[in-house]
Parts: C-alpha cells; structure tokens; sequence
C-alpha cells in the first residue's frame, strides 16, 4: 500500500496540527480500558452469566441493545460515503474515507457485544460448522461479515483510486453493492426481533424498514459528530454547506423514524386489545422514561435541523448528540419491551434463575423495569466500545484516511 | 410432519396442584438447583395457590407448564447451530447440550414464558451425588436446557417421569398421531384447550377443561 500513503502525504501539509500527543494519550487510554474489559469478560465467563441482569424471562440485556444500536450506527458512515459517490454528487469526496473507518469500527463493535453475550463463545466455529440458514441470528452473521468485508474492499478501493490505480466505474459498483449490503444488514437485525411470532411488540413487518430508517438517523448523526469534531482538530475540511445538506438529511430522516413510530403505535393500540399493553408500557409505563426521550430528543433534533438560524456548530451536535441519545433510548424500549410483557403471567415456581425481581413471586417480578444491566455489563460494554475506539484514533493515527486533492 | 407426534394430555379437571410431577421431574433429570423444567402454575390471584374472584365466586385452577413440544417450533427455527431440534422419529424437540453456544435466541422465541432455562452459572446440586435416571446428559454451564420428555427414559420404553408420579393420574402421555393412543382419544372424546393457539405453534399439550 506504498502508493496510498505517498498519495495521501501530500494532503498532511494543511492538517498538521492534528494528531501528536492527544491522540497517543487517546490511544493509550483505549487501549487500557479495552484490556480492562477483557478481564471483566474473563470474569463474567468464570463466574458464570448470572453476575448480570439476565435471567429466564428477561433473557438478553444491555449486550444485545448495544449490538443493534452499533448495527445502527454502522449504517451511516456507510451511506453518507457512498451515496455521494452512487449519484455522482459533489463535495463529500473529504469525509468519505472517514466515514467508512468509523463504520468499520462500528461493525467490528457490534459483531464484539454479540460475542460478549454468548454463554459459550469457544463454540462460535459452530456458527459455520452446523449453520441452520433458517435462523435469523445465523442470516445476520452472514450480511455482518459480508457488509464488514465489503466496507474493507471499499475503503481499500478508494484509497487505490486515489492512488490512481482503479477505474472510477469499479469503484461506483463497489458503493453500491455495499450500500444495498447496508441496508439489508438493517433489515436482517430487525428480523432477529420482527419474525417471532412470540414477542408481541417485535412481531411487524414495520421493524425492517424502523430499522433502518434509526439507522439512517444515528448513522448520519454519528458522522455529523465526528466529522465537526475532526475539522476543528484540523484533521479535515468540509464546506459548511455540506455540513447543512447532512443536517437537513439527518432532519428527515428522524421525522421519517418518528412516522413509523406513530404508525406502529396506532396499529397496536387502536384495536384496543392486548396490543394497548404494549402503547401504555411505552407511553406511561415502565418504558416511559426512554419513551419521551426519544421522542422529544429527536422531535429537537428535527426542529434544529429545518430551521436555519439555529444550524449553528453547537447546536447541530447537539441536535445529533440528541438524535443518537434518542435512538439508543429506542433500542432499549424495543428490547426490554419485548420481555416486558409475559405471555402467561400466572403465579408459580419463580427462583434466581427466574427474574432479577424474583422474591416476590411472578406478580413482582414485572415491577419497573423486568431488566435492568447489573455493574459488570456497564463494564464489559464499555471494554468494548474502548475497543472501537482504540480501532477509530488507531485508524486515524496509522491509515491514509485524510482528504486528498481529487485526482482528475 | 414427524411420523409420531409424542404428546401429553393434561386433564385440569384432575389435577390438584400437589408440585409432586414438578419434584418427579427435577429428581429424575437431576436438575440443578433453583432450575424446574415443569412448574405448576396457579390460574387465579396474584400469588400461588391463591383464588380469584370475591367470596362464593372464587375460581383457581392450575395449569401444569413444561415444554409444550410444539408441532411447529418457534424455537427450532431460530436456533443458529440446530442445537435444539425436532426429532424427526419421536416429533420430541430435543435440546443438545454440547452444541449449544448459549446465545439464548431460543429463549427469546418461545411464546411459553419460562419454559425454556438457562444455566446461569456452574450447576450447584444441594446433594452431592447426582439423583434419577443414570442415562441423563450432564447439566452444564452457560447452555439453554428444557423438559425432554425424559426422552432417556422413551428409549428404555418408559413413560416421563411426571407422568408415573402424578396421584390423581392426570396426565396421559401417547402418541397423537395414532387414533388409537389413548391421548388422541381423550382429544376426541374431551373438550381440550392448548395454550396460546393464536401464535400458530400447535403444542403437542392438550389441557382437557
């Protein structure tokens, strides 16, 4: 890769005051919170899965809710760097190679938080040995390592062409097939959830298409974030019109997000049947907190984006901070609303194994929230998310990610 | 569709809640502790053995609630590695311990609550030598387990062990598919009822009411 790294020195000139010692700290302080995590999985995979917050009834937690959102997270870097490049507009040539690092990064997080929730991940080889190609969960670990390998190909391919090598053509093939890879890990993480039929709010065709409009949102906010940060580092340069078309575009995006919620709320609640469990547990229940911050967050976030004299720096990350906050807060109703409300609720046998709430019987145990993570989740996820990020500044320190003049 | 279709048919009409086929069950497969692959639950007040209603109204039955054995598993689908799976000869679905990678997907599907369970730690026994059928598989950490049928003892050609316990004979155990069974019968003859029919599982437990 000599040819990438001769053809991206030219473009260090202007960007010089990047880098240097806050990023090594970085890099360093990653790297321990990283190992520090590790340990804190050792322990959790000695001690056993019960020093979590799962039980039977509550059986995936905090682990799961973050693979989705990095799922979701994922997408945008993706999009933003190939959608440009597919219809051919102007402008993002800059951020593009960044953007697709940081959905790298992303991609390789989520595959971690499955991996840390796995009660044998020394049998992981099974996944292709025995493969049953009727599951979802197997579905998904073949589009996430596609989607991770073409987003490799595709950051390679862009280096190559800047390099001269490479036609534009092949390079515009490669967009897009990524760009369909992406949507369609969306739709394969939502089916996880959407196609069980014993899960009364998963169970909708509308979490395909809700999963991958969150993850145009978060997406887009993420690289908002990242690429304002890195042009104040001096890393980059980004016209600030560009900035408004990728505030504007983030704007519909959450307003499409927040319309499939409206529609999703209606269809369950409207009959009036056990659907409405499901609208009150999200709307005065249990859920609410997380409920009225996403929508309120991101209602903020649409406000921000369509009004001009607010779609100042401070205020579009803010709005995007908002905009990511409110999509987490959707991940989590989705998951532990899945859990929330039992099939059959009739009193019986409960143990430790049973609810986190277990003492006082089955009626207890849906008090407040039926889930809740337990201090060595917050470890292990953050040991993961220092993972990625070792990966980000690692990237930004050692890969020729930095725009380059575009070679005509 | 299996050739066999082994069910259980419970009649709630008979049971008297006793816990005696949840006890036989842990005993036989030697469950670890604080773990119950069959539990007896109370259709009436808030907490167990409690009735629902107001004086000389009350109404309380209880519903005996393991693996429902399903015709068409939600759990069988969704499982990555095909660690638990329908028996093609017996239509049991099984559970293989060694090949389960714990991810809990099965859990997640079943419409049943709590039928499946998870071994959240090292098994702990509150005796020190294991208890029931010899030929049981060792329980293990981290895997997701689940009433079998007492499948070790079907190979012998013996009944579950709930089953051969229950003091009210309320169970019946046979296979559906051959009208002459004596489950296929009673479904015939009784006015039966299975659990959550709208999910489209079609369990192999008939509750006859």
């Amino acid at each position: 890769m000599t040819e990438t790294t001769s053809a991206a020195a030219p473009a260090k000139a202007p960007a010089a005051k990047f880098g240097g010692k806050g990023l090594n700290v970085g890099i360093v302080v990653a790297a321990i919170v990283t190992v520090a995590g590790l340990v804190l999985w050792g322990v959790q995979l000695s001690g056993g899965l019960v020093q979590t917050g799962m039980r039977n009834l509550d059986s995936w937690g905090l682990y799961i809710t973050m693979f989705m959102f990095l799922v979701g997270l994922s997408a945008g870097g993706l999009i933003i760097s190939s959608v440009p490049r597919v219809f051919g507009m102007e402008g993002f040539g800059g951020i593009s190679k960044v953007a697709v690092w940081t959905s790298i990064c992303c991609t390789v997080l989520a595959i971690g938080f499955v991996v840390v929730d796995l009660g044998q991940p020394l049998r992981l080889w099974e996944l292709f040995a025995y493969s049953n190609l009727g599951s979802p969960l197997m579905w998904d670990i073949i589009v996430l390592a596609v989607y991770l390998i073409l987003s490799i190909v595709y950051l390679w391919a862009t280096l190559r062409f800047e390099g001269g090598k490479g036609s534009e053509k092949s390079l515009r093939v490669i967009s897009v097939v990524a760009l369909v890879c992406a949507i369609l890990v969306h739709s394969v993480t939502a089916w996880i959830f959407g196609l069980q039929q014993g899960r009364e709010m998963w169970h909708t065709a509308l979490l395909a298409p809700w999963f991958v409009s969150s993850a145009l949102v978060c997406g887009t906010a993420l690289v908002l974030v990242v690429v304002v940060a890195l042009r104040k580092a001096g890393y980059l340069e980004l016209a600030q019109e560009n900035v408004v078309k990728m505030v504007k575009l983030l704007g519909a995006f959450v307003l499409v997000d927040l319309y499939f919620f409206g529609c999703d709320l209606l269809t369950a609640g409207f009959p009036n049947a056990s659907g409405a469990k499901v609208v009150a547990m999200l709307v005065s229940g249990p859920l609410a907190p997380f409920f009225w911050v996403e929508v309120i967050g991101c209602a903020v976030t649409a406000i921000i984006a369509f009004t001009p004299k607010l779609r100042t720096n401070p205020l579009i990350v803010a709005g995007a901070l908002l905009a990511i906050v409110g999509i987490f807060c959707k991940r989590v109703q989705l998951l532990v609303g899945g859990f929330q409300i039992p099939n059959i609720d009739y009193a019986g046998v409960v143990t430790p194994y049973t609810a986190t709430n277990w003492a006082g019987g089955m009626a207890n145990a849906y008090q407040g929230m039926v889930y809740w993570p337990q201090p060595i989740e917050f470890g292990v996820v953050l040991g993961v998310v220092g993972l990625g990020t070792l990966l980000l500044l690692l990237g930004l320190k050692f890969l020729p990610l930095k725009p380059v003049e575009k070679p005509q | 569709m299996s050739q066999k279709q082994y069910g259980m048919v419970i009649d709630l009409k008979r049971c008297i809640g006793c816990h005696t086929c949840a006890m036989a069950c842990k005993v036989s497969n030697n469950l670890p502790n604080d773990i119950w692959w069959n539990r007896i639950l109370t259709d009436g007040g808030p907490s167990m053995d409690t009735a629902r209603g107001t004086y000389q109204h009350f109404t309380m039955d209880y519903y005996p609630l393991s693996c429902q054995h399903c015709d068409n598993p939600a759990c069988v689908k969704v499982c990555p590695v095909g660690a638990t799976y329908k028996d093609e000869e017996t239509g049991i679905v099984r559970q293989d311990y060694d090949k389960c990678i714990g991810c809990r997907m099965c859990m997640a599907a079943c419409p049943y609550t709590g039928v499946r369970s998870f071994n959240w730690e090292e098994p702990k026994y509150s005796i020190d030598f294991p208890v029931g059928d010899q030929d049981v598989p060792t329980h293990q950490k981290h895997v997701v387990e689940k009433c079998t049928f007492c499948y070790q003892r079907l190979a012998k050609g013996e009944e579950p062990a709930c089953m051969e316990s229950c003091p009210a004979q309320a169970r019946h155990f046979g296979d559906l598919n051959d009208p002459a069974s004596d489950v296929a019968k009673l479904i015939a003859e009784r006015e039966h009822k299975q659990l959550l029919p709208d999910r489209g599982t079609n369990p192999s437990i008939y509750y006859l009411v």
